[in-house]
């Protein structure tokens, strides 16, 4: 299935070990290694219980990835998950402090990005000419806008019942506990990406919209679904985040949307629909947290980091292109 | 197979030219090896008095890009290194909080001995900054402080009432007594802003002095250029009676300065701004008739010898501590209650840039 590009998705199974290693997964995983290695060799802080400490901040990110890989495989791109992010902390941080009892908080934040998730993606199945990218646009300054009204004029408002959340940041070893749901979370996503019909409905709506659709896959239903479980996991996202910040604010989770695009992009999906998969993902976002946490020990310019995470994407994007160019100027070195 | 090879070949290169970058980058920081030698010593001797040489101390401003921060950690900088100690300065990637719990995780990492931040949020930083307590490191706040239980004390630039009567009485003087006025703030979460815009608003409440004084709007330009300009267009816009905008904030100050001076608009303007900025605009005929500022290379200095007052452990923090402040103008500075609980020392009072002496101040900051 759509596998010309450079970055082979392994639906195809019939994979020699060798093959396994160089394909883009494989080269993520000893890019992995390099970092982890670069880390070491730049700073004796860059232990395992450092980056595992510095870890949940970017661990709450990683949760819409998972969704944010359907989408992008569906054609589709959701850039309001950050302003879900910020509305269903908010409205936990107010459950939270009129004294509702920490499980119907959870309940909240998950309802709340539940609710923004089945909102855009209503919208886009009912009003199918409408394009992903200027649906979630507004939806993404709607969400912000009342999660900004609610606030008030300070702009802030903090989970004063803190007591709640520190079993949210309790380490099970040198792990967060965060770490396991994000764990957890990758399995599912990734089974149900990758063995599942759910699954190939995905690849096969983001190949050819029209011919999914003549083959008999509902596939508004579908995307309804897929963007109503992105909003599922920002409040995931948003429940983790609160563990970090106590708090919300305006600016929480501005931006989360595009970092988590990127991890998608640097994983090998495209945005194109219908290629790539999510163990690429998910190492990809390892690679770039560990980057970071390792280039931040050194007290690098955050702004520079910010320009080696864009180049890495750049050179990411550019490969199979670039790979595909030599095949076949190798092709006609042959032919002549 | 080959395209696979080239990816390989790529990912080399890729990481070739991380290191690179690294070792260009390194040089804006202070040496990192020395930093982790501290740690070790720290935990060791914590609570004894230190030799303030060996020490690293970390300065968290609120963003890059903005003068006056820059010119807060150049301060604090030059008064570390006279010391002889190290110092690192960190800028969070975004002004926002989360961005500086990046960075701040980092410092704890690093094992530094005492963080200084100018908090993006009041609240947002406490769970990072309590564990930067617990591993031993001192905390105080500068220019922007967080709440009580997540500092050890604030360097107060001036205080917050005594702003709030300044720039009233200026609002006053200027408007005459009486007319239509509006704020241009920086971000609505910035915890100073707020504060100073609150003690304004208890001035102008507690005297009936300001009775015939209407404030019609604040707006917030979010300290970037920008969207300052188009408040201000906007606050101009909506009110063709307004007499004056009072902008707290150096870049709103500035922005909105322009819009005035650009049409040419009867409205005055007034509040905190950095003299080199507001060069062109000070004048009795011009936009801008005065405006207050604290010299932030002196706030930059006092927040790095109370940082190294706690190191040493001189002060712990708490009310009626003093220490010496090197040549500083209020030296010895007390330790005193602030009004949310915590502990504060004031660096003194706001200082007024008028057309006698901006040309002077212009080319100090």
């Amino acid at each position: 299935m759509a596998g010309k590009s450079g970055r082979e998705i392994s639906i195809t199974s019939n994979k020699s070990a060798l093959s396994r290693v160089l394909s883009w997964e494989g080269a993520l995983v000893l890019i992995f290694i390099a970092v982890n290695i670069l880390g070491v060799i730049l700073s004796e802080n860059y232990t395992a219980a450092n980056v595992l400490r510095q870890m949940p901040r970017y661990l709450a990110e990683i949760f819409i990835l998972f969704p944010m890989g359907y989408i992008l495989i569906l054609a589709d791109i959701d850039i309001s998950v950050g302003s879900i992010v910020c509305l269903s902390a908010t409205m936990a941080c107010f459950a939270g402090n009129a004294g509702l009892p920490f499980p119907v908080v959870i309940l909240v934040c998950l309802l709340v990005g539940l609710i923004c998730g089945a909102i855009n993606g209503a919208i886009l199945a009912k009003f199918t000419e409408l394009p992903s990218m200027i649906v979630t646009l507004a939806t993404q300054i709607i969400f912000r806008g009342i999660a900004e009204m609610s606030m008030g004029s300070g702009g802030t408002v903090s989970y004063t019942n803190s007591a709640d959340l520190i079993p949210l940041t309790t380490m099970v070893g040198p792990f967060p506990i965060s770490f396991f749901g994000v764990v957890i979370a990758a399995v599912i996503f990734i089974v149900v990406l990758s063995k599942t019909t759910f699954g190939r409905k995905l690849y096969a709506i983001g190949s050819n919209k029209t011919a999914a659709y003549y083959a008999g896959i509902k596939v508004e239903k579908i995307r309804f679904i897929v963007f109503s479980l992105a909003g599922l996991m920002s409040g995931f996202c948003a429940l983790v985040l609160l563990s970090v910040l106590f708090s919300a604010n305006t600016t929480t989770g501005q931006g989360f949307e595009m970092e988590v695009i990127a991890m998608a992009v640097f994983g090998g999906i495209a945005t194109t629909g219908g290629k790539g998969n999510l163990v690429g993902g998910f190492i990809a976002a390892f690679i770039i947290v560990c980057l970071r946490v390792a280039l931040g020990l050194i007290n690098m310019n955050t702004q520079l980091i910010l320009v080696i995470i864009g180049l890495m994407l750049i050179i990411a994007v550019l490969m199979p292109g670039i790979s595909q160019r030599i095949k076949t100027m190798k092709k006609m070195a042959k032919q002549s | 197979m080959k395209k696979r090879i080239v990816a390989l070949l790529m990912c080399t290169a890729m990481v070739t030219s991380m290191i690179v970058g690294c070792g260009s980058g390194s040089s804006d920081s202070s040496s990192d090896a020395s930093s982790s030698d501290d740690s070790a010593a720290t935990t060791e001797d914590s609570g004894e008095a230190k030799d303030i040489s060996d020490c690293t101390f970390a300065i968290v401003p609120k963003s890059a890009g903005n003068p006056f921060n820059e010119a807060e950690a150049k301060g604090f900088q030059e008064a570390i290194e006279a010391a002889g100690a190290e110092c690192i300065v960190s800028y969070p990637e975004q002004a926002t909080a989360d961005a500086q719990i990046t960075v701040l995780q980092s410092l704890i990492s690093q094992g530094v001995d005492s963080i200084s931040v100018a908090a993006n949020d009041e609240n947002a930083l406490q769970a990072t900054l309590q564990q930067a307590m617990d591993a031993g490191i001192k905390v105080s706040c500068f220019d922007s402080k967080t709440n009580a239980d997540s500092r050890q004390v604030f360097v107060n630039q001036a205080d917050t009432e005594l702003i709030g009567q300044t720039l009233m009485d200026a609002v006053y003087d200027i408007t005459g007594g009486e007319g239509q006025w509006a704020i241009l703030s920086a971000t609505s979460q910035a915890a100073n802003q707020n504060a100073w815009i609150e003690a304004m608003q208890n001035v102008m409440e507690g005297d009936e002095k300001y009775a015939n004084l209407e404030l019609v709007d604040i707006v917030y330009g979010d300290d970037e250029p920008q969207p300052s300009t188009e408040q201000t267009q906007a606050l101009l816009q909506n009110y063709p009676d307004l007499k004056l905008i009072c902008a707290p904030t150096t870049v709103g100050i500035n922005a909105a300065a322009k819009v005035l001076q650009d049409q040419n608009s009867d409205v005055k303007i007034t509040g905190l701004g950095m003299p080199s900025e507001m060069e062109a605009y000070v004048g009795e005929d011009n936009v801008c008739p005065y405006f207050y500022l604290w010299n932030p290379i002196d706030l930059g200095e006092l927040a790095a010898y109370t940082a190294m007052a706690l190191v040493s452990g001189d002060i712990t923090g708490a009310a009626g501590d003093t220490f010496d402040a090197g040549d500083m103008e209020n030296s010895p500075y007390t330790v005193v209650d602030a009004s949310d609980g915590g502990t504060e020392i004031i660096l003194g009072e706001p200082f007024e840039f008028n057309p006698d002496n901006i040309a002077e101040w212009a080319d100090v900051f």
